[in-house]
């Protein structure tokens, strides 16, 4: 382990498309690349449709259908951290313009063949639009809407002129009209809220470390299923002795998005995210009156992370992270607890790596009290 | 040396010309590809309960004009010059039964829908005498039921266009009724067939018995038995008090000489001889040697009931009608000549002696060829004749009320009558069909649960119940014989659908290609037997003038000597003897020539029976029989140009089997015949090919792939299991307003299809979805067949289903002129509506859309509180009103659906309310794979902890061969489960690994694959294209460690069941609660 703690962490991007981005991640921890994977997955806001008012629907399907559907769709949420709230942060009663998004469908067919009604028939209610909102003015409002990009909120590929999604086929004399409200939220609550349609990830593609066995029928080493990644790495020797003090320390990702956000911003927010998850904890961890002391600097504050930070002071590790994890063993499923080879890059959440390591030690005792923090839950930093 | 070699060449030239249609004697021969589309075209013609729908239309075409003949005269007691005959009857197309009406027309979904009746008019011609003239005219006597695509249906050859016009789905079978807006079916009942001699033993008792059950036209049904006793042989029946000595009825059958009896019995062999002895003696021991004497002795011992009180007649008068009409009722007695008659009761004597000496001799109850199905037609008919005798005697009463009266003010009409009838057919079809329960008393029938409301809880489980079979027997008995899988099952029954538990055995399923006869006359049959060299024993059974056939027929000619001459072959027809023939080979293989050259029903099957040394035809309903190709030297009469006719579209199933190349076997006859199962496997004794292989399975089993390769009680589970997948249930399912329908959002057709698959139409109605499979243990939440769900597939629509449920309500006319009514909702004080009533729009129904929470009113309904009074006489508009409202009571919310308000038959209003759930899979809920692997959902996992291949796919994420990189709801291809291979080496389901991997294949090679049984695609080839990713290395997504393993992840089709919660909460105890503990 201590070998390979020198070198700093890398990313080499191989290629970067609208919608998809393959990189290479070096020098990093099992755990922590793990964490980036999870996080891109279930962490990072979008908007999707949440709340459908259904006005007419004389289609064959029934309304829920539709309204399942419809919050599918998936829709621009680029910088969705600034640009629009929390609904359950917002000071508005029933939605407002800083938390929410109106959306309006109004289909009707008139032709003697079948019609399909598509996300591109859906239409964005301008922010600032009046009579969108039952209680106008309640809310304070925020900055957010100046931070909105071009297409925030708007269906994917509406613009672009890609093929749009389904929602449902209606025949002459159907109409079906409706009311959306798109809201923020994360994958962890609902699928619809995630950015990602696939996360690959490969390491080891030649099974040196022997992480896992294969059955195989005369050779082994033909019958191992080489994936593109192969390249990447030297083929082992014959005869090579096993080395099982080996860590793997290279990761391929490739990361897939559903167009709602772009793949730079999936993996950049990822990792910030993950961030602010070990900020929280480490806050967490704090003994009371350190805690009251830290409150006055905002964790938020290094939300943006920049490439920068990737190739930031690796240095230290954190000796007193190791066997923390040991002793943590209900930690099992968070696994930033773990990541600790990069720690020290991390800004203001630096200084708890003593401090931390010393609650660590000392068991259970400390950390229950950081645990029951209802600021963790809040943010959903849960297991 | 030159010249020699010239002639080889020459020989060799002539050897690989191509000289017979282009065919050389070198060639290999070419096998008949795709003969399986025989299939498709049989089921074009039959349809897949076609032997339902066949036997109702033999009922309503041809049985019931036979019934109506033999009960066609109405006279009167006391008008003797009165009598009113029926000449013909007709039952027409369906109708609606309402006066008003002006569209007469009417669809089974109507009637589902206003819980009426689907029936149609019972129509006859009469013709009576009126004062001294003759009236004809057409009398409407009742309606009689109709099943559905039966040829009086208005579906029946309808396009699919126009069925869709009438709301009905094109894959939907038919085959049952619509009887109050239930669909009812009349299951297939299994007997015992009738007319034949069964012979049996009872080891313990040491009893040989060889019995046979009467049953004619006109349902009269006796069962005669002779059996042994203390070594002795007689004769028993339900008429005579005790058991008569064999001799003595023989006697008294008109076999007086002793010497003959010896012979028509024993015959020439030594052995029969001397066991019957001791029978021929007792009759001389009983001072019985005339014909008169027996008659006598029978006559003594004859319970008389009669209830027309006469002259009493002599014993021997009473012996001689019982012998005549109620001992082996079948076999028919003409101007008392009873030699058929003893011939057969010599024949079961003979039975017995060759048991008695033999015990392989006797027959398998339980072997199928010995079996008759009973069908909707046969038990209609029984139902259409009783109801039709009472009609008659009511009729018959009510002519004679009137004629007694002296003097009338006009001429009497029995027209009139008729007219006052009232519905007792039509009120007794509805009444049986709807309880299930056929209490003939006439004809000593008593049976109950003969119909059941067909489920529909998935396409397959309606399809299922059209197809199976119940049996007679008590279900409690813990006997294995009928229960035993029988090796005549073959082809005919299928061997892997039937239920566990109490009915295992017992309850069977029809096979794919089976059909079930309905009777053919067998008058023609016995007169082309008499052509083909049959040499007669009697001319008992026919009408045919005797001089035609007179030349072989001298009766007397036939005895002992000749019918068990060492060449004879005794012919049967029916079960009952007809003639003798000294070549059963030549006379079988003629028969057969005819028959394939349909100079008579190709459901006529004949069989050498070389035991009995006796030829058997059979042409009577009820036979399980499916079609085979013919193969002649060696080779297959369907040849590949056929089948390319066939697929052209320009030849039909019946070309073939007029054209000889396919022909129906019955069990019986399968005995006689050797079937190749494959082309390559002709031998040259080979006379049929099977068609294909996997139409020995059902319709529930053809669904199963690669069944072959699965342990055989896995694939029985699944046809159980198969029958309450959530899916598709018919093209009309948003039309209908079932009590409790389960609908799939999203159904998919399965990844591995089979034929079955596409014959049925599953693809097109299918329940299930198509889902990624990890196939590892993961969690502990996963023991005991628990399945691990991915959080991210249910929220794109994984296993989402839709629950309709019906709510039926009458706004009801009293009989004291009050009525129900509709009420808007009420206002509090401060004028506002309560919650309760938020949905109840202004006519007092819940608005179609609206959420209806519990405790919710969707139906405002108020009655009047004096409905019953009936001495009321006020104003109806101002009596007072007490609230009856239909109340909202599941505990979760809904959605209305569907509100229809209509008419009953008695023109009651009627309302029905739909009520719509939708649910997502929780934990708990069962789930399970085409191999009888159930489970239930024991975890729902998020999706970034779920396991992932290096493609980023897990079981449950987007799958990359899906372009589109949308979440929409048809993108959700990988939707998700994690099994625990635990489940596997018990269960030994390889069929569902091979499904695994052809799914696999299927999904990364964008087709479709088959798991046909006894085919499909190969592992060898389906693992072809997987390549690479045969296996996936997967990690673990939510340890700290990435845990890797090397495993299937494959793509497999999961079908969720009910997800069913109970109603209501609440304990419940069981006994051990209750004991008090050590």
């Amino acid at each position: 382990m201590q070998g390979h703690d020198d070198q700093e962490p890398t990313v080499h991007i191989r290629e970067l498309k609208k919608d998809s981005v393959n990189f290479v991640l070096k020098n990093v921890d099992l755990a922590f690349a793990n964490s980036v994977r999870r996080v891109m997955m279930a962490d990072i806001p979008t908007v999707a449709i949440d709340m459908v008012e259904i006005e007419i629907n004389t289609s064959v399907l029934p309304d829920e259908f539709i309204a399942h559907r419809l919050g599918m769709v998936p829709l621009g949420s680029s910088n969705c951290d600034e640009a629009i709230r929390n609904t359950r942060d917002c000071t508005c009663l029933a939605g407002c313009d800083s938390c929410s998004i109106m959306l309006l469908l109004d289909v009707q067919c008139n032709d003697h063949s079948t019609m399909d009604v598509t996300s591109h028939h859906l239409d964005v209610v301008p922010p600032g639009t009046p009579g969108t909102w039952s209680q106008e003015g309640d809310s304070e409002a925020g900055e957010e809407l100046s931070k909105r990009g071009e297409g925030f909120g708007r269906p994917v590929g509406k613009d672009d002129g890609s093929p749009p999604i389904l929602i449902c086929k209606i025949r002459k004399g159907q109409h079906l009209k409706l009311k959306c409200v798109a809201k923020k939220g994360i994958a962890k609550e609902h699928a619809k809220w995630s950015p990602c349609s696939a996360v690959s990830f490969e390491y080891d593609p030649y099974n040196k470390l022997r992480h896992t066995t294969h059955w195989f029928e005369s050779d082994e080493r033909g019958e191992w299923p080489l994936g593109p990644n192969a390249q990447e790495e030297e083929p082992p020797r014959d005869g090579e002795p096993f080395d099982f003090n080996a860590q793997p320390r290279t990761f391929y990702f490739d990361v897939e998005t559903d167009g709602s956000l772009g793949p730079q911003e999936v993996v950049m927010k990822g990792l910030a995210e993950l961030q602010t998850k070990l900020a929280n904890l480490i806050l967490g961890l704090k003994s009371q009156p350190e805690l009251d002391m830290l409150t006055s600097a905002d964790p938020h504050s290094n939300g943006h992370a920049t490439t920068d930070t990737w190739g930031g002071d690796g240095g230290g590790g954190a000796a007193g992270w190791g066997p923390a994890a040991g002793g943590g063993g209900g930690w099992g499923a968070s696994s930033p607890a773990r990541g600790g080879a990069s720690t020290g890059g991390w800004g203001s959440a630096s200084p708890a790596n003593s401090g931390g390591g010393s609650s660590w030690g000392g068991g259970g005792a400390a950390s229950s009290q950081g645990w029951g923090s209802p600021n963790q839950q809040a943010n959903g930093w849960n297991v | 040396m030159a010249i020699p070699m010239e002639e080889d060449q020459n020989e060799w030239d002539q050897i690989n010309a191509r000289n017979w249609k282009g065919i050389g004697l070198t060639d290999p021969i070419k096998s008949v590809e795709d003969k399986w589309l025989l299939l498709p075209a049989f089921l074009k013609v039959k349809g897949l309960v076609k032997q339902h729908i066949d036997s109702f239309n033999y009922f309503v075409e041809q049985d019931i004009k036979n019934i109506v003949k033999a009960n066609n005269k109405v006279t009167s007691d006391v008008d003797p010059r009165f009598w009113l005959k029926y000449t013909d009857i007709n039952v027409g197309f369906p109708d609606r039964n309402e006066m008003s009406s002006i569209d007469k027309k009417v669809t089974p979904n109507e009637c589902r829908l206003r819980d009426i009746t689907y029936a149609a008019p019972i129509m006859v011609t009469i013709q009576y005498t009126r004062g001294r003239s003759i009236v004809q005219r057409n009398v409407n006597i009742g309606r009689l039921p109709i099943m559905l695509r039966s040829s009086k249906c208005v579906l029946t050859g309808r396009s699919e266009a126009e069925l869709a016009r009438m709301i009905e789905c094109p894959l939907d079978p038919g085959g049952y009724f619509v009887v109050k807006g239930t669909e009812k079916v009349i299951l297939v009942q299994e007997q015992l067939s009738k007319n034949r001699i069964i012979v049996e033993t009872d080891t313990v008792k040491g009893i040989v018995q060889a019995s046979c059950t009467s049953s004619t036209h006109g349902g009269l049904k006796s069962k005669t038995y002779v059996a042994t006793k203390k070594g002795k042989i007689y004769l028993r029946h339900n008429c005579v008090h005790e058991d008569i000595p064999i001799a003595i009825a023989l006697k008294a059958l008109g076999i007086q000489s002793d010497k003959e009896i010896l012979l028509l019995t024993a015959g020439n062999t030594e052995a029969y001889k001397s066991a019957f002895s001791a029978s021929l003696e007792e009759a001389a021991k009983l001072g019985v040697f005339t014909r008169h004497q027996a008659l006598e002795y029978i006559g003594s011992r004859v319970k008389i009931n009669r209830r027309v009180m006469g002259p009493r007649r002599p014993a021997w008068e009473e012996a001689l009608e019982a012998l005549a009409t109620i001992v082996l009722a079948h076999v028919p007695v003409n101007a008392l000549d009873f030699r058929s008659k003893a011939i057969f009761v010599a024949t079961m004597t003979r039975r017995v002696l060759m048991a008695m000496e033999d015990e392989k001799m006797v027959d398998d109850r339980d072997y199928v060829g010995n079996k008759r199905l009973e069908l909707a037609g046969q038990l209609l008919a029984l139902l259409f004749e009783d109801l039709f005798k009472t009609y008659n005697t009511n009729l018959k009463s009510a002519i004679d009320k009137v004629l007694k009266k002296p003097s009338r003010t006009s001429e009497f009409d029995a027209f009139n009558t008729m007219q006052f009838q009232g519905d007792h057919l039509t009120s007794g079809f509805v009444r049986a069909i709807s309880t299930g329960n056929w209490s003939l008393k006439r004809f000593k029938m008593e049976r109950a649960g003969v119909t059941h409301v067909l489920s529909r809880l998935s396409f397959i489980s309606a399809l299922g119940m059209m197809t199976r079979i119940s049996s007679q027997f008590e279900k409690t008995r813990k006997v294995s014989g009928p229960r035993a899988l029988q090796p005549s099952q073959w082809g005919v029954l299928c061997p892997s659908d039937t239920p566990e538990g109490e009915a295992c055995g017992l309850v069977k399923n029809l096979a794919l290609m089976t059909h079930i006869t309905t009777d053919v006359d067998e008058e023609p049959i016995i007169r082309l037997a008499f052509m083909l060299g049959v040499e007669g024993t009697s001319i008992g059974n026919l009408t045919t003038p005797k001089r035609l056939i007179a030349p072989f027929l001298d009766i007397s000619l036939a005895t002992g000597t000749e019918i068990y001459g060492p060449h004879t072959f005794v012919v049967n027809v029916n079960g009952t003897i007809i003639g003798l023939t000294r070549y059963p080979t030549r006379f079988v293989a003629q028969f057969r020539k005819l028959r394939r050259a349909r100079r008579m029903s190709e459901f006529v099957s004949i069989y050498i029976n070389n035991h009995h040394h006796a030829v058997h035809i059979a042409s009577d309903g009820g036979r399980i029989c499916r079609p085979t190709i013919i193969v002649e030297d060696g080779r297959p009469k369907v040849t590949s140009e056929h089948i390319a006719l066939l697929k052209k579209g320009t030849v039909t199933f019946d070309d073939f089997l007029r054209r000889g190349l396919v022909e129906y076997l019955d069990v019986n006859e399968e005995n006689d015949t050797y079937i190749a199962l494959y082309e390559s496997d002709i031998v040259p004794a080979t006379t049929h090919l099977e068609i294909e292989p996997f139409t020995l399975l059902g319709a529930v089993a053809g669904l199963i792939p690669y069944p072959h390769h699965n342990q055989s009680p896995r694939n029985t589970y699944q046809c159980a299991m198969g029958k309450q997948a959530i899916g598709a249930i018919a093209y009309n399912q948003l039309n209908r307003i079932d009590t409790l329908l389960y609908l799939l959002v999203y159904p998919q057709q399965p990844m591995v299809k089979t034929k079955t698959i596409e014959l049925i139409g599953y693809d097109r109605l299918p329940a299930g979805q198509n889902a990624t499979v990890a196939v590892m243990s993961f969690s502990g939440y996963d023991i005991e067949d628990a399945l691990i769900l991915n959080k991210a597939s249910l929220d794109r629509g994984y296993g989402r289903c839709q629950v309709l449920r019906k709510n039926v309500t009458l706004i009801r006319k009293y009989p004291n002129g009050t009525f129900d009514r509709l009420a808007d909702a009420p206002l509090d004080e401060n004028g506002q509506v309560a919650k309760k009533y938020d949905i109840i729009q202004m006519d007092g129904l819940a608005g179609v859309g609206e959420r209806v929470d519990p405790g919710d009113i969707y139906i405002n309904k108020q009655s009047p509180t004096n409905a019953t009074d009936n001495t009321f006489t006020g104003q109806a508009a101002s009596v007072p009103y007490k609230n009856t409202p239909m109340t909202y009571k599941s505990p979760v919310a809904g959605n209305i659906d569907k509100v229809m308000i209509s008419d009953t038959e008695n023109d009651q209003t009627l309302i029905k309310v739909l009520i719509r759930q939708t649910r997502r899979p929780e934990l708990g809920d069962k789930f399970s794979s085409r191999h009888g692997q159930k489970g239930v959902c024991g975890l729902i996992v998020n999706q970034e902890d779920m396991p992932f291949n290096d493609r980023g796919i897990n079981p449950g994420g987007c799958f990359r061969i899906c372009t589109i990189k949308t979440r929409s709801a048809d993108v959700e291809s990988g939707t998700d489960t994690i099994m625990n291979p635990h489940g596997f080496p018990s269960r030994m389901t390889v069929g569902k690994m091979i499904e695994l991997l052809a799914g696999k294949a299927g999904v990364l090679s964008g087709n479709l694959q088959y798991g046909t049984a006894f085919g499909g695609s190969k592992v060898g080839g389906t693992s072809a294209p997987i390549g690479r990713r045969l296996t996936d290395v997967l990690g673990r997504g939510h340890e700290s460690d990435i845990d890797r393993e090397r495993l299937q992840l494959c793509r497999q089709r999961y079908v969720d069941e009910w997800y069913h919660r109970r109603a209501s909460g609440g304990l419940r105890l069981f006994w051990a609660d209750l004991l008090p503990s050590e």
